[in-house]
């Protein structure tokens, strides 16, 4: 029997909205594996309904992109009768592979990737029609990854982990970092280009010189400054100097 | 000067993209180059958006979300950034949209820890009917949260884009061109300081290096044929 995938993987584009420190977006994967559990319900009674989707609420983390491979292998596992502290177990397995590979896969390779290319096309010449290409481009790479991981879990059931080792992934896990270095390095000097390039030209040089003194502190004080706190002080900093001088 | 009915379509489009970062859909509305490009266009100044777009995309950088981290919020911070730049031409309209954008953002990372600590509380109070399995508890949970994130978002954005108001009419009017420009050119060094930290920090010291180099190199090189 294999229940509609639809509603679970619509659901799934908001299993971070219910976010919190006790079950993580254990709310949000309960939520979007509840309409997998209906059809359980329908054939063996409400109490095994409400025991899956009680198991399904408890906590868990993952990437957002890859939680459909837990939510489709659980409600799997609830059709295949497997014992709830299997189940348990095997959400507990999961979080730690999914959290790490989504991180690595997309927060780390695709997203930056993409973005990367999008600022270097909107810098050289493409202009709005480079943001455009990001959103199509990147969301192409987005849904089909939910997509593709609600539908192996609930391929593989209790044997996913089979799953996270499918060559593609794993080849696109490996293609991803330095594909992300190149577009990276291509957004740096295209995006610095773009900033110093509306100044007048003596203020580029204290554009150079907040960019060395800012990655310096950045890199020693990483604990204590992020970019934002960095360039709010800068930024700050630089009006009052500058309604001193002028 | 902004009209009321620019600032209702900034303030839909600002929270609409403070949504888009954890509570869904997530397709990236939320990162500044996007956020920053629509703003310009709906307010008929698509070269500031996409200026600010970048600028904040380069603080983007410096961001890693995964699990409990804290960071700042940069997409209804770009947009609101926009609206005070607006009409404020070259490194001025810079200066100001990094000031109100950069405020902004660091309170939108702050109001996103207040939500989570208030879903916390809401969780913790419906434990015994989550165990039972109760399918409406799940789901009022879930659109309460959903609710939470769309009162933070918009609360963000209406800050920023008062703060943009502020900044227009306090800063923009008192101080020199020049020390304007001096505020846009630490504002873009700090930004592209942020890009360059992120980057090291996601490629590491392996072999990608390699990947990196070539593409600054690459990048320096298009610019520079541009």
């Amino acid at each position: 029997m294999t229940p509609p995938l639809g509603a679970t993987f619509l659901r799934l584009f908001g299993v971070q909205a219910s976010w919190n420190y006790d079950r993580m977006i254990g709310i949000g994967v309960g939520l979007a594996e509840e309409p997998l559990l209906r059809e359980l319900g329908r054939a063996e009674g409400d109490a095994v309904y409400r025991a899956a989707v009680g198991r399904g609420a408890g906590f868990f983390n993952s990437h957002p992109y890859l939680a459909g491979l837990a939510v489709g292998a659980t409600a799997r596992a609830e059709y295949d009768h497997v014992p709830p502290e299997q189940i348990e177990r095997l959400r507990a397995a999961l979080c730690g592979p999914l959290g790490s590979l989504g991180d690595r896969l997309v927060w780390a390779g695709w997203l930056p990737f993409v973005s990367g290319l999008a600022v270097a096309a909107a810098v050289l010449g493409a202009g709005p029609a480079a943001v455009v290409g990001f959103l199509v481009v990147y969301n192409a790479g987005h849904v089909g990854l939910r997509w593709w991981a609600l539908r192996a879990g609930w391929d593989h059931g209790m044997r996913v982990a089979a799953a996270l080792h499918a060559p593609a992934l794993q080849r696109a896990a490996r293609l991803t970092a330095p594909a992300m270095a190149f577009a990276a390095g291509l957004a740096l000097p295209a995006g610095g280009a773009a900033l110093s390039g509306v100044e007048p030209v003596w203020a580029r040089a204290v554009f150079i010189g907040v960019t060395v003194a800012g990655l310096g502190v950045l890199s020693w004080l990483r604990t204590m400054v992020d970019g934002a706190r960095l360039g709010l002080a800068a930024t700050a900093l630089a009006l009052v100097v500058g309604g001193l001088l002028w | 000067m902004i009209g009321a009915a620019d600032l209702a379509v900034l303030f839909v489009w600002g929270t609409a993209v403070g949504v888009d970062l954890v509570t869904g859909p997530q397709v990236m509305i939320a990162r500044p180059l996007v956020a920053g490009a629509v703003a310009g266009w709906l307010l008929g100044d698509p070269g500031t958006g996409l200026l600010l777009g970048v600028l904040f995309e380069l603080f983007q950088y410096d961001v890693l979300p995964v699990g409990a981290s804290r960071y700042p919020e940069y997409g209804p911070a770009t947009v609101a950034a926009v609206a005070a730049a607006h009409g404020v031409s070259g490194p001025a309209g810079l200066a100001l949209g990094a000031l109100v954008g950069l405020a902004t953002g660091v309170a939108g990372g702050a109001s996103l820890g207040i939500v989570r600590r208030l879903n916390t509380a809401a969780v913790r109070a419906a434990a015994p009917r989550l165990e039972s399995g109760d399918p409406r508890t799940l789901a009022r949970l879930h659109a309460a949260g959903v609710a939470r994130d769309g009162a933070r978002a918009a609360a963000v954005t209406a800050l920023g884009l008062g703060l943009a108001a502020l900044a227009r009419t306090l800063v923009a009017g008192t101080l020199a061109p020049s020390a304007l420009a001096l505020a846009a050119a630490a504002a873009g060094g700090a930004a592209l300081a942020a890009a360059m930290n992120g980057t090291l920090r996601l490629v590491g010291r392996g072999p990608d290096v390699r990947w990196l180099a070539a593409g600054v190199v690459a990048g320096t090189l298009l610019v520079w044929l541009r």
